[in-house]
């Protein structure tokens, strides 16, 4: 298992690299968007996909690894948002350093916040990936749907089918979480042994959810790049 | 065609165009100046004639029109203004300049007849049997004489550079003598008052000159506003024609959005009727190029605005 944590981690390192640099090399629209996928590597591949790691014992690295990952998905659905926007009305405002800092703000803010309440023992950390997965859950639907109106309104631009990608990527996305929060819902962990057909499911489903997710994440960013050459 | 001699030059060739003639006129009554003025015009001539500076005549005439005083000064001043003509002025005796005066509203006997053909004899025979008064203007190509009788009896010769009537015949016979002279005999009626009335005391010259300025002034604004219509126009129709074009380019490379984004970018132009050039494109391709970039990669955006610039070449 430990082995497939690493390719996990080295197919999320790819897609983040990817994902960071296209943020860099692109229209101020795409920062947001980008910087988001770029996210889900720091916020859950590292504590997630490698825990021989050190330190990742710690409640708070964990903590943080949950709710970075929360801004995650916030971000990048605040950015289709944006793209959203700017398809009906062509009208697009901010800098790319802006997003830079705001995130890295937002982030320092999370850490703060943390610092000066109790440390968070397993239910408060139980309690905060809920959150986090509930956030994935709900506005990955909500992303796929608000990609497809930006599909149907720029479909015959060069950019268009890049969009499709980010459906599957979401609908990926929205397996691995899914699955996620449905075994933290039910603490299926503990019960799995009395529904072992459903935690199996839902661990395949974590895992593959996981695994083409990434895979998908970086191959979007590359076949993008391709796009907007 | 007005056919005078010339008297004695006082200016020559000026452009009555770039002169104030309510003006110029009045300092000829100041200066109790006698003789005429000559405005020769493409639609016709214009003579007005000065006795120690009372301007006793306005004569304006073309093949259609024979307008005299208030009339012919009107008419003088418009086709001043329009600034393709020449004014001549010369000094002329007292006597002469009235001699000028009732030549010029005396009635044509003869017109134009060659002296090759005529029996000149005869008719001077007959002015002196008919007691007739008037003159017989002797003209070639270059020159012209007159020679003036009065109750049948000849009064004098004037030619070109002459101030007074003359009594010598020698340049007069020289004109008669060369090819193709022709000769008009004119007669006037009565022996005529000698002091006529002065028209710029009953005209109100300046108040003409203002209308000929006024009327000129509309016809100019008229021509422009025709002019910057038809500019407009054409202006209008230019800038449809490139924004069809580059709404079609956009749509090529950039599909519906592309399309849109040029009918933004172009009304952020606000060209208000203004021409549509390289240098006011400039800022919106660099708009474009940035909404663009949003849905395509800079070598597509590039080959785009390429083909709306060669486009617009293609258009100007």
């Amino acid at each position: 298992m430990e082995m497939f944590q690493v390719v996990l981690a080295v197919f999320w390192l790819i897609a983040g690299v990817v994902s960071f640099y296209f943020s860099i090399g692109n229209a101020r629209v795409w920062t947001s968007i980008a910087v988001g996928f770029f996210l889900i590597l720091l916020g859950e591949i590292i504590p997630g996909a490698l825990p021989f790691l050190p330190g990742l014992s710690n409640p708070y690295v964990l903590a943080m690894g949950h709710i970075i990952g929360t801004l995650s998905i916030l971000i990048m659905s605040h950015g289709f948002q944006e793209y959203y926007v700017f398809t009906r009305t062509l009208e697009f405002e901010g800098s790319k350093l802006h997003v830079y800092l705001a995130v890295i703000g937002v982030i320092g803010a999370s850490l703060v916040f943390l610092m000066i309440n109790p440390t968070p023992d397993k239910e408060v950390l139980r309690v905060i990936r809920i959150v986090e997965n509930t956030n994935w859950v709900f506005l990955s639907l909500i992303n796929i749907d608000l990609i497809r109106k930006i599909y149907l309104n720029i479909k015959d631009t060069p950019i268009g089918n890049g969009f499709v990608c980010f459906m599957a990527v979401f609908a990926r996305i929205f397996l691995w979480k899914g699955s996620q929060l449905y075994i933290d819902v039910f603490s299926l962990e503990q019960i799995k042994d009395a529904y072992p057909i459903r935690y199996e499911i839902s661990y395949w489903g974590k895992n593959l959810g996981n695994f083409f997710a990434s895979i998908s994440v970086g191959g979007t960013f590359l076949y993008l790049g391709k796009l907007l050459r | 065609m007005i056919l005078l001699p010339r008297g004695n030059p006082v200016k020559e060739n000026i452009n009555p165009g770039k002169v104030n003639l309510a003006d110029a006129l009045g300092k000829m009554r100041q200066g109790k100046f006698t003789g005429y003025m000559r405005f020769d015009f493409p639609e016709g001539t214009g003579i007005f004639i000065y006795q120690e500076g009372r301007l006793i005549s306005a004569l304006y005439e073309n093949d259609r029109e024979h307008l005299i005083a208030y009339d012919a000064i009107a008419r003088t001043f418009h086709e001043a203004l329009t600034g393709a003509g020449n004014l001549n002025i010369y000094r002329l005796s007292t006597e002469l300049a009235y001699s000028i005066h009732t030549l010029l509203h005396g009635e044509m006997l003869h017109k134009g007849q060659d002296l090759q053909l005529i029996d000149i004899k005869s008719l001077l025979v007959r002015m002196r049997e008919e007691k007739r008064s008037g003159c017989l203007r002797i003209y070639s190509k270059e020159h012209i004489a007159l020679i003036f009788y009065r109750d049948g009896n000849p009064l004098g010769f004037f030619h070109d550079g002459s101030t007074d009537i003359e009594t010598t015949a020698n340049s007069s016979l020289s004109v008669a003598k060369e090819p193709g002279a022709k000769v008009d005999v004119l007669v006037t009626r009565g022996a005529g008052e000698k002091s006529l009335a002065d028209l710029m005391e009953t005209a109100d010259v300046a108040g003409l000159w203002g209308n000929a300025v006024a009327e000129r002034r509309r016809q100019r604004e008229e021509r422009e506003g025709a002019a910057s219509k038809t500019l407009e126009m054409r202006e209008s129709d230019r800038r449809e024609k490139t924004l069809t074009l580059f709404q079609q380019v956009a749509q090529v490379h950039l599909g519906k959005i592309g399309t849109s984004l040029v009918d933004k970018e172009f009304e952020k132009l606000k060209l208000n009727g203004s021409q549509i050039d390289e240098s006011v494109l400039n800022g919106f391709y660099d708009n474009l190029s940035k909404g663009a970039k949003l849905v395509a990669g800079p070598s597509k955006i590039d080959k785009m605005l390429e083909e709306m610039k060669r486009g617009f070449k293609g258009l100007s």
